[in-house]
């Protein structure tokens, strides 16, 4: 097994009404639910923060990008390959609000 | 386990239902100019039930979760606010403490919120269709999208009006609170007739997806319930209800399996939700109470008697005949004329009725009004006259773009070529 990173890109909930919500919220546990010990864990990303090109250059107060090339939030799941957390990924019902980008982590080698 | 849970343990449109009364509820706190940030602290309370309801547990009362949140959220919008801008006037929890503004989420004075939004969204300097989007967006907690599709509309034309309305009640200052005394008399005319449409949008609309029209009927008899508590003892509240309830409670019949139209006569009586026919009555006791009689009294006592009747034939034509002519002293509106004629039929016969219809052809009102060329080829089919209602059905065809509407005339106009 396999450490992935999934990063949501793109701003899909902001306009969402409460049913839509609603219907997302129970798709997300359902989601999740269906993963068990293969969902690690996930989060949203906060509209705002700095962005640092380098030490002279320091920008706050958001946004710096596109709303959809913005990172609205990530989850970090298990699977034993690029194939299977591709398809994971595919079956997250926030695929269509946002874009999403599913990159293997490094792990560290063990000694 | 929280993992464990089922997830179908929230009520459906929850979310919806909450997010109507938390605008309300924070409306009351930021001022009516700032009906967008309240709806931008639910949406962000939404998301933290979704950030936190996902992976872990849906929580025992989620509404109460909700509620919390947002007033979390609001408090401290109103600090920010307050330290960014030391003389916002229009912020009520200004001046106040935290103690003061958290009264505003106790259940009763939630509903204080919600009736002082009624008046606001209905009131009579917005135009009539933004009053009706603007009461289903921040009331009803509806998407840009379903107002839409129940109003036969398209999302950019909502957008905006829901944008200028907004802009409007900030120009003219338009307040958030209930109206009292001889301002009262004046406004309350303007919401019923915003809430009996609002309805009627729901009733009449054509639009294939039941479940949207059904919900705008509901939303309306909601509103309308939460009037009738607080204003005690107004006939015209009661008589509204209970026409909504009579209308709504028929609403299931007048769809067949495949979805298509039946016409009143050939309506499965059975089908008809008799709860809701019930509280019609209870509410019409209420609105005969008073010494008032308005043109809901007429339309709700019309209403009481076809559910009254065991089956068409049984239907006290006369009485209904008598009401609507009272309704026509209120108000001279020709599609109640029209109602009387198809009426007439049962008192004098379909050949009279046919004639009381086509002297309306001339009315300028009904002239390109579809039903009135669709009842009259009905009729004329009833009594075989095969070629006049052919081409009435297909007059009446083409004045109108609704498919069911169409499904149903192609049907009858086949009955007139066999």
């Amino acid at each position: 097994m396999q450490e992935f990173l999934l990063i949501l890109k793109g701003d899909g909930m902001s306009t969402l009404s409460p049913d839509e919500m609603q219907q997302l919220l129970l798709k997300y546990k359902a989601w999740v639910q269906k993963l068990g010990d293969q969902y690690v864990a996930g989060q949203r990303l906060q509209n705002k923060g700095s962005f640092m090109k380098n030490k002279d250059n320091v920008m706050t107060d958001g946004p710096f990008l596109e709303p959809k090339e913005m990172i609205a939030g990530y989850f970090v799941i298990r699977a034993k390959d690029q194939n299977e957390a591709d398809t994971i990924a595919l079956s997250s019902p926030h695929l269509g609000l946002y874009q999403i980008e599913v990159r293997p982590l490094v792990q560290p080698l063990m000694h | 386990m929280g993992r464990q849970q089922s997830v179908d343990s929230i009520v459906e449109h929850l979310f919806r239902n909450e997010a109507g009364k938390l605008v309300a509820v924070l409306t009351r706190i930021f001022g009516p100019s700032n009906i967008d940030l309240a709806e931008d602290v639910v949406q962000e309370t939404l998301l933290a039930a979704l950030d936190n309801w996902a992976p872990g547990k849906i929580p025992d009362n989620p509404a109460a979760w909700l509620t919390q949140v947002a007033k979390r959220k609001s408090l401290n919008v109103v600090k920010q606010l307050k330290t960014v801008q030391s003389h916002r006037k229009d912020l009520y929890a200004a001046d106040s403490n935290y103690d003061e503004a958290s009264e505003i989420f106790l259940d009763s004075e939630i509903q204080d919120s919600q009736l002082r939004m009624i008046f606001t969204c209905c009131h009579p300097s917005l135009p009539m269709e933004s009053q009706i989007a603007l009461t289903l967006k921040i009331l009803g907690g509806f998407s840009i999208k379903e107002i839409a599709q129940a109003l036969m509309s398209n999302e950019e034309t909502i957008t905006k009006r829901l944008y200028r309305a907004k802009a409007k009640i900030r120009s003219d200052e338009i307040p958030f609170d209930i109206p009292s005394g001889n301002k009262l008399e004046l406004r309350l005319k303007g919401v019923c007739l915003s809430l009996y449409l609002l309805f009627n949008e729901g009733y009449n609309s054509s639009h294939p997806q039941m479940f949207i029209r059904k919900d705008l009927c509901l939303e309306a008899i909601r509103l309308t319930f939460l009037l009738t508590q607080h204003f005690d003892g107004r006939a015209e509240f009661y008589a509204l209800l209970a026409l909504m309830c009579f209308h709504a409670a028929r609403l299931d019949a007048r769809l067949d399996r495949e979805g298509a139209i039946v016409i009143f006569e050939d309506q499965d009586r059975s089908l008809w939700n008799h709860e809701l026919i019930s509280k019609g009555f209870n509410y019409l006791r209420e609105a005969s109470k008073g010494d008032r009689l308005s043109e809901y009294h007429l339309e709700a006592g019309i209403a009481a008697e076809h559910c009254m009747a065991k089956d068409f034939k049984e239907t006290n034509w006369q009485s209904i005949y008598d009401q609507y002519e009272l309704l026509y002293g209120l108000k001279k509106n020709p599609i109640i004329k029209l109602n009387m004629a198809i009426i007439s039929s049962q008192l004098e016969g379909i050949p009279k009725a046919i004639h009381a219809l086509e002297e309306l052809i001339s009315d300028k009102e009904l002239e390109t009004y579809y039903f009135l060329y669709a009842t009259l080829g009905v009729f004329n089919l009833k009594i075989k006259d095969y070629e006049k209602a052919g081409g009435y059905l297909s007059h009446a065809k083409s004045l109108t773009s609704s498919e069911k509407e169409q499904q149903f005339l192609n049907k009858r106009i086949l009955e007139c070529q066999m």
